[in-house]
């Protein structure tokens, strides 16, 4: 079983797998806003930046948890920002970086039907701005979610990262001296 | 980045509420703002207890102990950022890689020598004739390619420090006679001054590598072990001429370090408290100065290059990305 997606569907449904995987919702947002962060990241390699201005460090964990991260509903890989009238809804503090909380919200539409065999509508939020945005898993986002599972097991197994490209939040993110030195 | 604190005096040192409190033997008090140090340097006999460690160590405070002569006997250093047991098992694999070895030790040889011509190059430009040593220098730098071993690189590096410090006898007053470059201990003022300015470049770079989760004892041109932490060493090289030589140069010229500031002993030579006091105040200034980044695209310090330069070695070990050592652009 070489394929990343059936291995993550063994894996999260418990069955013994030679070579477990995994992809948590953060992962696929990563993947999303910087392929070598997701590298950086999936080797725990730390940085510490100490430029007070920037030191955001947690771009991507902190808008996805918030300050609500005790509250978060634990299933297996993903942790869900929370369940509302059975609907999936992910909370983003602000509507910058849309397509990785989509696909992040895609991925758990996603894992509740093919892992948890249920199926579930999903909504993106930004309460902060009174916005709301319906998320469902028709066959075309089913695809790219499976993709992104695919590139994402790519990158995470090879031995050296993308490399880096220039993007409006290299300034804010935790690797860019690391990066661009 | 943060500051260095340096104590002379002896007494003690103890953590008192949320600061660090120096008592003098002397009666006099004085606290220490944690939040904004980096590093305590203990130059003096200085007392201290497990819960000032315990605190410093909270804080991410490194203390770096100096002892007779100046020497440096060692560091405590604070544990934050520094176990990635995956960085360490690459830093060992690139050592024991011959190839990768020799490609970095050749880079930190490359950027010494180059570091030391841009020294040449300024004083040559000025009022001194050194054509000759700058010619020594760059034959020293077409030899690194050819270099069919660690030894034979440094032995390239040997040869351009000898020319190089040529550059101490031509910018330096006859007061100020250098005869050559000597250690343990320091035979005459200029030797003191080098001494005394590299061993602080030295522990500054362990801090810088500390922060990165590094391990400071495994080093690549240096032998490991040559020195309790050899990488520094390595890394040190690199900047010596740009933190110390220079420095060392602008006070003994504008008279602002004297004769005076010397204590002389039966064969040695060392900086007493006030020549240290004035070095040490112009060091770390000269670590606080900034220069704009070409590829950061901001300022950063003297003192964040050498943190750079630990981020750059470090990515290197993780990612194969190549790496270029440090060579002064400005
Ligand atoms: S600095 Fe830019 S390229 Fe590097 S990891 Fe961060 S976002 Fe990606």
């Amino acid at each position: 079983m070489s394929d990343p997606v059936s291995r993550l569907v063994a894996t999260a449904q418990g069955d013994a797998v030679d070579n477990p995987f995994r992809v948590t919702g953060v992962m696929m947002q990563y993947y999303y806003v910087c392929e070598r962060e997701l590298w950086f990241e999936s080797r725990n390699i730390e940085i510490d930046r100490e430029n007070a201005s920037v030191a955001r460090g947690t771009r991507v964990d902190e808008s996805s948890y918030g300050e609500r991260s005790q509250e978060n509903l634990r299933l297996g890989m993903i942790a869900l920002d929370l369940l509302e009238d059975g609907r999936v809804v992910e909370v983003k503090p602000s509507s910058t970086l849309t397509e990785p909380a989509r696909m992040q919200l895609s991925y758990y539409l996603w894992y509740f039907d093919r892992v948890l065999g249920v199926e579930r509508e999903g909504v993106l939020a930004h309460p902060t701005e009174r916005r709301r945005e319906d998320v469902s898993l028709d066959d075309d986002r089913c695809d790219k979610v499976e993709s992104a599972i695919r590139g994402i097991h790519a990158i995470v197994t090879a031995d050296s990262p993308p490399e880096a490209t220039e993007k409006p939040y290299c300034e804010s993110c935790a690797y860019h001296d690391f990066c661009w030195v | 980045m943060d500051k260095n604190y340096h104590i002379f005096s002896d007494g003690r040192i103890e953590r008192s509420e949320d600061t660090v409190r120096l008592e003098t033997d002397d009666g006099e008090k004085k606290h220490i703002p944690v939040e904004h140090a980096e590093a305590i340097y203990l130059h003096g006999q200085i007392d201290y207890n497990t819960r000032l460690m315990s605190f410093l160590n909270d804080h991410g405070v490194a203390v770096h102990v100096f002892g007779w002569n100046d020497r440096y006997a060692g560091s405590l250093m604070p544990e934050r950022g520094q176990t990635s047991g995956r960085t360490v098992v690459e830093q060992v694999r690139a050592y024991d890689d011959p190839e990768q070895r020799q490609s970095l030790a050749a880079s930190f040889v490359r950027g010494s020598i180059h570091n030391m011509r841009t020294n040449v190059t300024y004083y040559n430009s000025r009022e001194y004739e050194l054509g000759g040593v700058i010619e020594e220098l760059d034959n020293a730098t077409a030899r690194i390619d050819d270099a069919s071993d660690i030894s034979e690189l440094m032995g390239v590096e040997a040869t351009a420090r000898r020319a190089y410090y040529q550059t101490f006898e031509a910018v330096l007053p006859d007061s100020f006679a250098f005869d050559g470059r000597e250690y343990n201990p320091p035979p005459n003022p200029v030797n003191a001054l080098i001494s005394f300015g590299n061993s602080m470049v030295y522990a500054n770079c362990v801090s810088a590598i500390r922060a990165t989760a590094l391990d400071p004892t495994i080093s690549y041109l240096h032998e490991p072990g040559e020195r309790r932490y050899s990488l520094s060493l390595d890394i040190a090289d690199l900047f010596k001429p740009v933190l110390t030589d220079r420095l060392l140069f602008r006070l003994v010229n504008r008279k602002q370090i004297s004769r005076d500031d010397f204590r002389d002993e039966v064969g040695s030579c060392l900086l007493n408290e006030e020549g240290r006091t004035t070095f040490l105040k112009e060091f770390e200034e000269t670590l606080e100065r900034t220069v704009e980044h070409p590829t950061l695209n901001r300022k950063v310090s003297y003192q964040y290059l050498l943190r750079l330069e630990v981020y750059k070695l470090k990515k290197h070990l993780l990612t194969g990305e190549s790496y270029d050592s440090f060579k002064r652009w400005w």
